[in-house]
């Protein structure tokens, strides 16, 4: 496909030479990183054992000795992955429910829409106690905390997807004769299926954020038990080797998401 | 309009009624949700004394200065980020890409470097609010149209003008978007951070309270907190309306 | 070159000496040769038609003229000087669509124009006044662009690029948004304003019609490389009457426009689908 000279001419203004920005700019990209991560070895090593800072070698040592072998710190990782997975499941699910009882009709949308966007314009890091209040410090307050954040996106998307429907086609799937069951699996979810999927991306951060905010305030258990441990004792090291962990985690669990959608939405481009 | 506000309306009543019903009634533990007329007495005691003043004064000045960092440090690097492609090839995905890992998880590292004290939330919020300022004042000065840019130039307006009179105007809207989600991510993520590990401010005491087992006390602190997030939200969707109807 | 009636050497308004536009490094696959070797010359209150299909490089010739793009090779005069950035004070740009600016009222534009052209403050708002009134836009100076209509606000564009008060003006198909009508009523304007003015005007259009209506020379290019294919000269003083474009002249110079122009169209055609 030519481009014209148009075309090239707005996109590469006053610069004479011909700079394909994409490839230079994965260059400076990773180069920038690779330097970034020397300043940051040398720094650390310059430093000394100040117990603030960690060089990325022996955190990547820590990762290996401290926490991927050290059989209950692998728990507590494992245990989030469970209460993050156990969250999202309920969110999407439960969101998707709540979504279609508000959005199924306009009625429903103008007067508890807005119910559930005040919910969740209330930063929910203050319920955090409550939670733990009424559901022990076990893994039920971080799966419930979880659900609780990640349940919005699920339920503003479903509502939205709903908002344009065509009528004419419930109507018509009514004349035939569907049930309510069919018309919500044959007709209102495929047209959904877009906004759904942007909102279970979202859905995810979100639950991510929530399990591991819980994670982080029960400091007498799981993950929250050993960062406090390795901060108090001015340990770096480990607790970078266990920020890093929970943070591929987080990239896993969002890939997978990203995969199920890119699956699921084949046919649309 | 009227029916769906009174919609509205009937379910704060119900909700309240509900929750009267279920204190009085036993059917939910005192512990864990106190009655309405207790939360109203320990909300009113509340604001009477220093203690809550000081925390909110704390959480406040924390609030501000963070975003203050998040604005300056966004606006600044979203800008630069977009005199050349080649810049704005490079690092965009990097400031978007590390905006899809929740800040949250870093935030121990915060605690050990700068401690408990407010300092470690101002970091926090700040590096938090960055990435949604950052990301939206790049969208918007990368959608500039390049005509318009073409027209000064071709006027005689230099790149201080260019700026002014162009570049600024286009991205403004996009900007602003930025500004208040970035906002609302400080305000939420330095409370959340007050909660989990923290020696003053609301966050703080919410947490504490909740170890004190001072259930009504932690209502009140709660309560506070949802109507201050409820009159941010409201008037910045009023001024927001506002500025669309120009 | 010219020589006048005293002997001494004119200098043309413009001047474009062998200019070629290329993208992309040799070997490079994606390398295109926009314009090859472009050379001719403006003289001073002459209207030279840009005639070509489209993506034949006319509008990155008249980017370069206006300093806006730095050519691979070669060189524009404006006068003496060589051109190697705008040069406001020269010549005026005139674009495709309306670039006013959206967040300015019309007034606020003209008087951001004037503003860099040095213009004295208190001679702003008259000044507009009389440039919308060339017009007939007088009506909507606090109006904001996207009250009007496109046509209206193109009017207001053209406007603004002969209130700069430059000697050269630049257009990129100017009339190319609007109507069939408009763009007849504003050519005869156009036309009109020229021979009262004098201006240099450089236009940039792929409407034959158009082009000999308002030109008194015709470079018609070939596609892509662009090159001049040949010039063709419309002997008729300004300002031109509609009754023009009904006479047998016109008719024969719009089909020697047409025959030359013919197969770099199925050319540029059969690229782009390319």
């Amino acid at each position: 496909m030519s481009i014209t000279g148009a075309e090239l001419a707005r996109a590469f203004p006053v610069r004479r030479r011909f700079f394909a920005a994409g490839d230079g700019g994965t260059l400076l990209r990773w180069a920038t990183l690779a330097l970034l991560l020397c300043f940051w070895e040398a720094g650390a090593r310059i430093a000394g054992n100040t117990g603030l800072i960690a060089a990325p070698t022996s955190v990547v040592r820590a990762l290996f000795a401290q926490v991927l072998s050290d059989a209950d710190v692998r728990g507590a990782l494992f245990s989030a992955v469970l209460e993050i997975s156990a969250a999202y499941a309920l969110a999407v699910t439960g969101g998707l429910l709540i979504g279609l009882a508000v959005g199924w009709t306009r009625f429903g949308r103008n007067s508890m829409f807005p119910i559930v966007l005040l919910f969740y314009a209330i930063p929910q890091a203050v319920l955090l106690p409550l939670f733990t209040l009424g559901f022990g410090i076990g893994p039920a307050a971080k799966i419930a905390f979880g659900c609780s954040h990640g349940i919005f996106p699920v339920i503003v998307n479903t509502v939205a997807g709903m908002r344009n429907i065509n009528p004419l086609y419930v109507s018509a799937a009514r004349a035939m004769g569907a049930s309510r069951r069919d018309i919500i699996r044959n007709v209102i979810l495929p047209h959904m299926v877009g906004s759904f999927f942007a909102g279970l991306r979202l859905a995810m951060t979100m639950t991510l954020l929530g399990v591991i905010l819980a994670e982080l305030y029960v400091s007498t258990g799981g993950i929250g038990f050993y960062t406090r441990q390795f901060a108090d004792n001015f340990d770096p090291a480990p607790l970078f080797a266990l920020v890093l962990s929970l943070a591929m985690i987080a990239i896993a669990m969002n890939t997978l998401v990203r995969v199920a959608e890119r699956r699921y939405t084949r046919w649309k481009n | 309009m009227i029916v769906e506000r009174a919609v509205q309306l009937g379910f704060a009543i119900v909700a309240v009624g509900l929750w009267y019903l279920v204190t009085v009634t036993g059917a939910v533990s005192a512990l864990f949700l106190p009655a309405p007329n207790d939360v109203a007495a320990a909300l009113i005691s509340l604001v009477r004394t220093d203690g809550f003043w000081s925390a909110v004064r704390v959480t406040l000045t924390t609030i501000a200065a963070a975003y203050a960092l998040a604005v300056i440090a966004g606006v600044l690097t979203g800008y630069a980020l977009t005199r050349s492609r080649l810049l704005t090839g490079a690092f965009e995905p990097l400031v978007s890409g590390a905006f899809a890992i929740p800040i949250t998880l870093f935030f121990p590292l915060f605690i050990l470097f700068f401690g408990i004290g407010p300092e470690s939330k101002l970091a926090y919020g700040a590096v938090y609010g960055f990435f949604p300022i950052a990301l939206n004042t790049i969208a918007g000065f990368a959608n500039a149209d390049r005509r318009l840019v073409d027209a000064a130039r071709s006027m005689g307006i230099g790149p201080a003008g260019i700026l002014r009179h162009v570049l600024f105007p286009a991205a403004f809207p996009v900007i602003l978007t930025g500004l208040r989600i970035g906002f609302f991510i400080c305000f939420a993520s330095i409370l959340g951070g007050e909660a989990i590990s923290s020696d003053s401010g609301i966050g703080h005491n919410i947490a504490l309270t909740a170890e004190l087992f001072e259930p009504a006390q932690m209502y009140a602190w709660i309560v506070c907190v949802v109507i201050a997030a409820l009159a941010l939200n409201g008037a910045v969707s009023a001024i927001d309306r506002r500025f669309r109807e120009t | 070159m010219r020589i006048s009636k005293s002997g001494h050497l004119i200098v043309p308004a413009i001047a474009v000496r062998n200019v070629t536009q290329t993208y992309g490094a040799p070997g490079d696959l994606r390398r295109v040769v926009a314009l090859e070797n472009i050379s001719f010359a403006v003289e001073r209150g002459e209207f030279v038609t840009l005639l070509g299909p489209s993506g034949c490089g006319k509008s990155t010739l008249l980017n370069i003229i206006g300093g806006l793009v730095e050519p691979s090779q070669g060189a524009v005069l404006v006068g003496d000087s060589p051109v190697t950035k705008p040069m406001p004070e020269q010549m005026a740009y005139v674009f495709q669509e309306s670039t006013l600016f959206p967040w300015y009222t019309v007034g606020e534009n003209f008087a951001l124009l004037f503003r860099y052209r040095g213009v004295e403050r208190p001679e702003w708002k008259s000044r507009t006044a009389d440039a919308l009134a060339a017009v007939g836009m007088q009506a909507f100076a606090a109006y904001y662009p996207r009250q009007l209509s496109v046509g209206m606000r193109q009017r207001i564009n053209l406007a603004r690029g002969i209130a700069a008060g430059t000697d050269i003006l630049l257009m990129d198909e100017p009339f190319a948004a609007l109507d069939e009508q408009s763009r007849m009523v504003l050519g005869e304007d156009l036309s009109a304003l020229l021979s009262r003015t004098g201006k240099t005007i450089l236009f940039v259009t792929h409407s034959i019609a158009e082009a000999v209506f308002l030109s008194d020379r015709i470079f018609v290019m070939s596609s892509r490389p662009g090159r001049i294919k040949s010039v063709i000269t419309v002997d008729e003083p300004h300002p031109r009457p509609p009754a023009f474009m009904l006479q047998s002249r016109f008719a024969e110079l719009r089909n020697a426009c047409y025959s030359l122009l013919r197969d770099e169209i199925r050319t540029a055609m059969a690229e782009a689908s390319a």
